[in-house]
């Protein structure tokens, strides 16, 4: 049993992060620092009915992809695999050192390959079946991001691919602590990747009427909680947390990035697409993240939020905040703003972010944001620049189509 | 030939990352170490890249790096393996 301000006892000693802001962890904080969107007009896109996206900049598989042959990897797979590589290298995870280690990974996905599944089915309809790649369904089955990170590290298990939409990131965090927890494992490598912009899933979340139309000014398009904003912006990328048992990683002298205190899971049982408006499931599994962190509501000095950008998340998101954690609340900041929505992979980027933000005590801004939602309540928005504050406790809130939701907590290493 | 041949060439190297120095005429696609979802692929690319049908069978992983190369010739108009690795 824990010491009740331990938590869950454990810790993050890796992470690794692709995303729209670079590769690495140090490219993706030092741009959510500057706080620039990085929306761009996307030749892929093009004909449809929105041109923009937020794409990982520059990624070249060849030199950036562990492993033999990273064509026959679907992108996301080749986001993980990288970003997996940065983790268990930081966390001083040596291949010696993994041989006789007990690692789980447990990696999420909204959609698995569905770039390599839209791609071969062209081929298909096109040039008929002798063109499509016998490689199609270990590149696009979901659970193979997982699978691939696994042969690449040499993890033997539990390997897991946890799917809750845009919260899937966060969810395998969520399990792999508890997998850590039950002593199922000694090390878990835990994050999301996602590789969405791709021409049907474009078109199907425009039909939805769930991107941000403003394609005069795409890097202005994504705008949590702003007055004017008018949806998401489809991004693409992964992150990845190494987890250990608090003691276990002392014992090995591994680096602490920060403590994973706390998470809570939870549904809203409402609708398939739609935000609870009284916020159920994120009140629900806030208040487990706390209650599993030993925490209240006064010792969360930070909120990584969803923040997606489209009008009903932000309100409804702001509301249950108002309610947590009443007039004078911690700081709130949606990554959201820079990197665009990255679907299963912004659950981990964020966890990692907010472990950065905690370990920092440096709360990056929300990008884009010029004026107060006159229909919410009022939340300390971190806008325009980086804030230093002293940060006890930090919440990452993540939630998916599905209703589903995950909230973890971190704490600073001390 | 010689074109199609250089093209395989440049396909098992790059694309399938074999060792240039282990590619000869006269050696089998498993003798190269491909695997029989491998040797699909490969021909899937050689398919796409010269707009030629290719018989699929089991027995592929026995043949050489020249009867692949010979395979792809003889689906060819006359004329278009001379090509410089071109794709029509």
């Amino acid at each position: 049993m824990s010491a009740p301000d331990d938590g869950a006892g454990l810790v993050v000693t890796g992470i690794g992060l692709v995303t729209p802001a670079g590769s690495g962890a140090a490219a993706t904080w030092e741009g959510v620092c500057a706080g620039r969107g990085t929306a761009a007009t996307d030749p892929e896109l093009a004909g449809l009915p929105l041109e923009f996206s937020c794409r990982v900049p520059d990624f070249v598989p060849r030199t950036q992809v562990p492993g033999p042959r990273p064509w026959q990897h679907d992108r996301a797979t080749q986001f993980a695999l990288a970003a997996a590589h940065e983790a268990v290298t930081a966390a001083g995870l040596a291949p010696a050192a993994r041989e006789d280690a007990r690692i789980a990974v447990v990696l999420g996905s909204a959609a698995g390959g569905v770039g390599t599944y839209e791609d071969q089915f062209r081929k298909l309809t096109g040039n008929g079946p002798q063109a499509v790649s016998p490689l199609t369904l270990p590149a696009f089955l979901p659970n193979m991001a997982a699978g691939q990170v696994a042969i690449a590290l040499g993890a033997r298990g539990p390997v897991l691919h946890t799917a809750t939409a845009c919260a899937s990131g966060a969810s395998a965090v969520a399990l792999a602590a508890l997998l850590l927890s039950a002593g199922a494992c000694d090390v878990a490598v835990a994050g999301g990747a996602d590789a969405m912009v791709t021409p049907l899933c474009a078109t199907a979340f425009a039909r939805m009427g769930a991107l941000s139309r403003r394609r005069d000014a795409p890097a202005r398009a994504s705008r949590p909680f702003d007055a004017d904003r008018d949806g998401f912006v489809l991004g693409e990328g992964a992150g990845v947390l190494v987890l250990e048992r608090a003691a276990d990683a002392a014992a090995r002298r591994a680096p602490v990035q920060a403590h994973l205190v706390g998470y809570g899971m939870s549904a809203d049982a409402h609708h398939p697409v739609a935000p609870d408006p009284e916020a159920g499931g994120l009140r629900l599994a806030t208040a487990e993240a706390l209650r599993s962190a030993g925490a209240t509501a006064a010792d969360v000095g930070h909120v990584n939020a969803h923040g997606t950008s489209t009008p009903l998340n932000d309100r409804t998101e702001t509301t249950a905040l108002a309610q947590l954690f009443g007039t004078d609340g911690p700081s709130v900041t949606s990554s959201k703003g820079v990197l665009g929505h990255t679907m299963g992979a912004a659950g981990a980027i964020e966890a990692a972010l907010t472990a950065l933000t905690v370990k920092h005590q440096r709360v990056p801004p929300t990008a884009n944001f010029h004026r107060p939602d006159p229909e919410s309540p009022a939340l300390d928005l971190v806008t325009e620049a980086p804030r230093t504050q002293t940060i006890p406790l930090a919440l990452s809130n993540s939630l998916g189509f599905g209703g589903h939701t995950t909230v973890l907590a971190f704490r600073p290493d001390t | 030939m010689a074109a199609v041949y250089d093209h395989l060439v440049t396909v098992l190297t790059d694309k399938f990352e074999v060792d240039a120095e282990e590619i000869r005429p006269d050696m089998t696609l498993a003798g190269l170490e491909l695997d029989s979802l491998a040797i699909v692929e490969l021909y899937v690319t050689l398919q796409e890249h010269w707009g030629v049908p290719l018989a699929e069978d089991d027995s592929a992983a026995d043949l050489t790096v020249e009867q692949v190369a010979q395979a792809v010739t003889a689906q060819l108009p006359a004329g278009d393996a001379d090509r410089d690795g071109a794709p029509r």
